[in-house]
């Protein structure tokens, strides 16, 4: 059956996913950050909280307004790109050349990485590859729009 | 040898006669039984991350004990152990702790511990069968390669230099800079084989870059060389990195920026809570480490951008040599520059530091400002 994104049921598949592939991401090491997601549409947003705790996505849950103060970062984007990414996950197994978060979030065109202290910014960066195989997971949960 | 042992064993008649009692006896001396350290039980407080340093830190041998002047450990006795008399002087360079702490020193070597990586394995190489770069972005990408591997070398030597010289009671710090100096050698070991693999070979050394590296490497103190390595080069790395992942031709490279990326946000990391730590437990090292960054971001500064590299991301970032392409070219790496200075001046700001952003104590913000400037006026954001 196929979940619905955004919601919190999409990112509980993937923590399913996640917990289900330990191997995967023990071999990747540790990954201990809490960030948000933003997801826009029709000038509104869908807000989520990700808790990241030694291996595994320890909590996932929605807030109506995302507190850079409290979160390492924040990735933050419209509904379409997105989706655009999901489904090209979905199409390639994983995300190709075009469509990783970090290109997605460079320049922030498409992406956009907020935060309020730089430290928790370049945490991003410290966990990226754990971040991306985790949206990758996507590629094996039926999502719908 | 710069060391002789102060007896020669082999004639020293007291040795041999204990070493040829016991073996004819069995009768042992046990002293070393009564050594009146403390008891502790340690257990994992988390037992999906393991038994980590953080649970070992108890008592005598935890941290908290480390004084901030290491006077009564100037050898390798392992911190918390009897130190009996006889043990040789280590001369250990650094017995300050200030001088080389760090918040969460033994977080970020477990960190570094978990997720090691293999060039050899973990990157898809195999990926590059078939896949042919057009000449102009191909050696851009192996000018690229060759610089990096450049800058790795140094960075493997610099952290491993100075292991010897810290006093053996900081082993956290000590575990962490061993683990970086093994991270900068892998780092090292990929663009070298990437260079290679792009078919057109190594290109050429960069003597700018050379000369930013020498700065690094001869600092005159631990602090110095963090601030430099861990926040100003390793930051602007980081940026590069990031930078160099979003220009990547192939999920090959992508995937190599990817994971070099987190070894170097990690040694940032370190580098800022070093920072902190020195600002707020050392003083007077303020006025030091200004003197340090002037030099270190002069230096910074001209490697960014030296031709050599600059050239070549403005040929990844435009994909070619053709008048669009440089074009496109020069506002992408334009904007990369920016962002590298900005991410560098926020770095400091929240390590206690915020007086670099002026133009007046800094002639790199004096560059960022301009650079800004130029930018607005072509149009290009950042």
């Amino acid at each position: 059956m196929a979940v619905r994104f955004p919601s919190i049921d999409y990112f509980n598949a993937l923590k399913d996913q996640m917990a289900a592939d330990q191997a995967r991401f023990r071999r990747l090491g540790f990954i201990d950050t809490t960030f948000g997601i933003r997801i826009a549409h029709n000038g509104a947003s869908r807000n989520f909280v990700l808790a990241f705790e030694v291996f595994e996505l320890r909590d996932v849950h929605e807030v109506a307004e995302l507190d850079l103060a409290k979160l390492d970062f924040a990735i933050e984007g419209d509904l379409a790109v997105w989706r655009e990414m999901i489904e090209n996950i979905k199409r390639y197994g994983e995300a190709d050349t075009a469509h990783d978060l970090n290109t997605l979030a460079h320049f922030g065109e498409a992406l956009k990485i907020s935060y309020a202290d730089p430290e928790g910014h370049d945490k991003l960066y410290r966990f990226m590859e754990s971040i991306q195989e985790f949206f990758d997971l996507s590629s094996r949960v039926e999502v719908a729009f | 040898m710069s060391y002789l042992s102060t007896t020669n064993f082999f004639e020293d008649r007291a040795f041999l006669d204990k070493w040829l009692y016991t073996i004819r006896t069995g009768e042992l001396d046990l002293s070393w039984m009564k050594s009146s350290t403390e008891k502790v039980k340690p257990h994992a407080e988390n037992p999906r991350r393991g038994l980590i340093y953080r649970d070992i830190s108890l008592g005598s041998y935890g941290v908290e004990a480390i004084p901030e002047k290491v006077r009564s450990n100037r050898c390798y006795a392992p911190r918390g152990a009897e130190i009996p008399p006889g043990m040789p002087d280590a001369q250990p360079w650094v017995s300050r702790k200030s001088e080389l702490w760090a918040h969460n020193t033994d977080g970020y070597y477990e960190e570094a511990v978990t997720r090691q990586w293999n060039a050899t394995t973990d990157i898809p190489w195999n990926h590059l069968e078939g896949a042919e770069l057009p000449e102009a972005t191909g050696k851009a990408l192996a000018q690229l390669m060759t610089f990096l591997t450049e800058v790795e070398m140094i960075a493997t030597d610099t952290p491993a230099m100075w292991l010897p010289r810290l006093n053996p009671d900081f082993i956290e710090v000590k575990a962490f800079i061993a683990a970086q100096a093994m991270d900068e050698a892998r780092h090292t070991e990929v663009f070298r084989k990437r260079a290679l693999t792009t078919g057109y070979g190594l290109m050429q050394a960069s003597p700018m870059n050379e000369m930013a590296l020498k700065h690094l490497r001869d600092a005159d103190s631990f602090s110095e060389m963090s601030v430099a390595l861990h926040l100003v080069a390793e930051g602007n790395v980081l940026t590069l990195f990031r930078f160099s992942e979003y220009l990547s031709p192939t999920d090959v490279d992508k995937k190599i920026f990817r994971l070099v990326m987190q070894d170097e946000a990690r040694h940032v990391g370190y580098g800022m809570q070093h920072f902190k730590w020195v600002l707020e437990h050392y003083p007077q090292k303020r006025e030091i480490l200004h003197s340090h960054l002037d030099e270190a971001e002069n230096i910074s500064f001209a490697a960014g951008a030296a031709t050599e590299l600059t050239e070549a991301f403005i040929i990844l970032a435009g994909g070619g040599l053709k008048a669009e392409n440089i074009a496109q070219g020069v506002r992408v790496t334009t904007a990369f520059q920016l962002k590298q200075m900005q991410e560098h001046f926020e770095r400091l700001d929240k390590c206690g530091m915020p007086e670099r952003k002026s133009i007046d104590r800094s002639k790199l913000f004096a560059m960022f400002e301009m650079g800004k400037a130029a930018a607005a006026e072509a149009g290009i954001k950042f």
